[in-house]
C-alpha cells in the first residue's frame, strides 16, 4: 500500500522505486500516466522544484512485469505561516469565542491547538463543529482584571507557527449588530422618518448588560453620513431628512460602559413621506362647499391657481378672478 | 417599616436602585479619568499588570448571575467600605507630596473618594429594606499596614484605582439585576439568612 509524502514548494523530490536496484527497468506513472523518461535517474524518479500541480498519486512497475513495486501520494504544500488568532465576547457575560485562519493556505492538512490561560487557570476551549476553525469559553468568574492569554499553534507535516493574544476581560465585549432594523416614513411629516431595531439575539441579558447605539443615515445622492448616538431605547424619529430623498440608515451597539462598538447592521433604505400631487379642483375650492362643483371643474394643467390672499403679478391674478368667475357659473348650474 | 417584598418597598427598591445605577455610573467615569492621571503623574506603565494587592477587594466573582440579591448588596458593601479606607490612605499618602499637579490628583482622589462612601450608605439603606440591616463596620478588617516604598505605593494605588473601576461596572450590573420584578432579584436563599 503507498503512504503520503509531504513535500515543500520548491524541494527537489527523489523517489525510489522500493527495493528495486537502481539500474532495474522501471515504469512511473503519476495518477495513471506515464512519466517520460527523462525524468528518471536510473530507476529513480527526481522531481526538481516541485509546484503544487505535481501533488498526485505516483506509481512504479517493473518493466517487464508490470507488477507494482511501490506507490506514494505526493503532497506539494507549505509550512504555515503565523496565524491569524481573534477572540470576542458578544455574549457577554457568558463567555467569549476565538477564531482563527491563515493568512496563506499551506495546501496540505493542519492542526490546529488552543490554549487559554487565565492567571494560573488553564481553560478548555471547546471547538465548535460550525464554523471549523472557532472554539468557545464559558466565563468561570467575570469582571476580573487578571488577563486571558490565549495561544493557537498550527502544525502540519512541514512545520509548525503559533501566535499569542493576550486580553481584559472587558476588551473583547463586542455585541453582534443590531437586528431587524426598520425605517418608515412618518405620514405628514416630509422630513421625518422612524427607525427602529431590536437587541441582537445573542446578548444574552440586556437588563442588566444594558446596550446603547449608534445611528447612521445619509441620502443616497450624498457621501457624508449623520450620526446619532443613542444611550437607551430601541426607535429614533430622523427630524432632518431632505423631503423626498431616499435614505440609507444603519445601526451599531456596544455595551454601555464596556468594550467596543458593533459592526453596523444591516442597511435599510427608506423614503420620507411626500405629499400625493393633487387635482387643481380640490385647491380651488375655496368658498364653495357643494361637491359638484368640486368635481365639476378642472382646470387646464398650466393655468396657475393662485391662494387665497396671494398678492401676484397682474396676469395671474386676472387669472384667479376667471377661475372664480368660472367656479361660481358652475355652482349656480349644480346647486 | 413595610416589608421587604410589599409593593412600596419594591418601588423604593427600584428607586434606590435606579439612583445608586447613576452614581455608580458617575463614579465609574471618574474613575477611569483618574486613572490616566494618576498613571501619568505617578510615572507609571498603563498595561503594568500590577499583583492582586493585599486589602483591595477584588470584583471577580464566579457565578456571578446566580447570587442572590442580598450577597450582591453584602458584597459591594463590604467592598466599598474596604475601598473607603484605601482611598482616604491614598489621600493622605498624596497629601505628603507637594506640587500643583500632585494638588490636583488630590482633589480628584478626594471628590472618588466621596462619591464611594456616597454609594456605601446607598448601599446600606438598601440592604435595610431587605430588613437585613448592613452589618456593622467593626466587623471588616482595617486597611493594610503602608507598604515601604514610594514605588510600592504608586503601584498599589494603581491596584486600587483599577479594581474600583471593575468594581464600578460590576456594581451597576448587580443593581440591575436587584431592581429587576419578580421573585428572586433580591430575596435571600431559602437555606440561609432568613430570619
Amino acid at each position: 500500500d503507498g503512504y503520503v509524502q509531504y513535500e515543500r514548494v520548491g524541494a527537489d523530490v527523489t523517489m525510489k522505486c522500493g527495493s528495486m536496484d537502481w539500474d532495474a527497468a522501471v515504469i512511473w506513472t503519476v495518477n495513471g500516466t506515464d512519466i517520460n523518461e527523462s525524468r528518471l535517474n536510473g530507476s529513480y524518479l527526481v522531481l526538481k522544484n516541485v509546484d503544487l500541480a505535481q501533488s498526485g498519486q505516483y506509481a512504479c512497475y517493473e518493466g517487464s512485469s508490470w507488477h507494482l513495486k511501490y506507490q506514494t501520494s505526493l503532497r506539494v504544500g507549505t509550512p504555515p505561516r503565523e496565524p491569524v488568532l481573534m477572540c470576542r465576547s458578544n455574549n457577554y457575560p457568558k463567555g467569549f469565542y476565538c477564531s482563527w485562519h491563515l493568512p496563506t493556505p499551506t495546501f496540505i492538512p493542519n492542526i490546529f491547538n488552543i490554549s487559554v490561560i487565565h492567571g494560573t487557570k488553564e481553560m478548555v476551549c471547546e471547538k465548535d463543529a460550525v464554523p471549523k476553525n472557532r472554539c468557545h469559553i464559558t466565563y468561570l468568574q467575570v469582571f476580573s482584571t487578571v488577563k486571558y492569554k490565549v495561544t493557537l499553534t498550527v502544525t502540519n507535516a512541514l512545520g509548525k507557527n503559533f501566535t499569542t493574544l493576550t486580553f481584559d476581560e472587558f476588551a473583547i465585549v463586542k455585541p453582534d449588530p443590531p437586528e431587524s432594523v426598520v425605517a418608515k416614513p412618518v405620514p405628514n411629516n416630509p422630513r421625518r422618518l422612524e427607525v427602529s431595531w431590536q437587541n441582537p439575539s445573542s446578548w444574552p441579558d440586556p437588563e442588566s448588560f444594558p446596550l446603547k447605539f449608534f445611528l447612521r443615515y445619509r441620502p443616497l445622492i450624498l457621501d457624508q453620513w449623520q450620526h446619532v448616538e443613542l444611550s437607551d431605547g430601541t426607535s429614533h424619529t430622523i427630524t432632518d431628512a431632505y423631503a423626498g430623498k431616499e435614505y440609507i440608515i444603519q445601526v451599531a451597539a456596544k455595551d454601555n460602559d464596556i468594550g467596543t462598538w458593533s459592526d453596523w447592521s444591516v442597511a435599510v433604505h427608506a423614503t420620507p413621506w411626500t405629499e400625493e400631487p393633487k387635482h387643481l379642483t380640490t385647491e380651488a375650492q375655496i368658498t364653495e362647499t357643494t361637491s359638484a362643483s368640486t368635481s365639476s371643474f378642472m382646470a387646464p394643467p398650466t393655468t396657475k391657481i393662485c391662494d387665497k390672499g396671494a398678492v401676484v403679478g397682474s396676469g395671474a391674478v386676472a387669472v384667479c378672478w376667471t377661475a372664480g368667475l368660472a367656479m361660481a357659473t358652475y355652482s349656480v348650474l349644480f346647486i | 417599616m413595610a416589608g421587604a417584598d410589599s409593593p412600596s418597598a419594591a418601588l423604593r427598591r427600584r428607586d434606590l436602585c435606579a439612583r445608586g445605577i447613576r452614581l455608580v455610573g458617575k463614579m465609574r467615569s471618574d474613575v477611569v479619568d483618574l486613572l490616566d492621571a494618576y498613571v501619568e503623574q505617578q510615572g507609571l506603565d498603563a498595561s503594568a499588570s500590577v499583583a492582586a494587592v493585599e486589602g483591595v477587594p477584588l470584583a471577580a466573582v464566579e457565578r456571578w448571575d446566580e447570587q442572590t440579591g442580598t450577597q450582591r448588596l453584602l458584597e459591594n458593601l463590604a467592598a466599598y467600605r474596604a475601598f473607603r479606607a484605601l482611598l482616604a490612605q491614598m489621600l493622605e499618602e498624596q497629601r505628603e507630596q507637594l506640587g500643583e499637579a500632585d494638588a490636583a490628583l488630590g482633589r480628584a482622589l478626594a471628590a472618588v473618594l466621596l462619591q464611594v462612601s456616597a454609594f456605601a450608605y446607598h448601599l446600606e439603606e438598601l440592604l435595610r429594606l431587605e430588613s437585613r440591616g448592613p452589618p456593622s463596620e467593626e466587623e471588616e478588617d482595617g486597611p493594610p499596614p503602608q507598604p515601604q516604598g514610594l514605588f510600592e505605593q504608586k503601584l498599589r494605588g494603581l491596584g486600587v484605582l483599577r479594581e474600583l473601576a471593575q468594581w464600578a461596572v460590576r456594581s451597576a450590573r448587580d443593581l440591575r439585576q436587584l431592581a429587576k420584578p419578580g421573585p428572586g432579584a433580591s430575596s435571600a436563599p431559602s437555606s440561609a439568612e432568613s430570619p
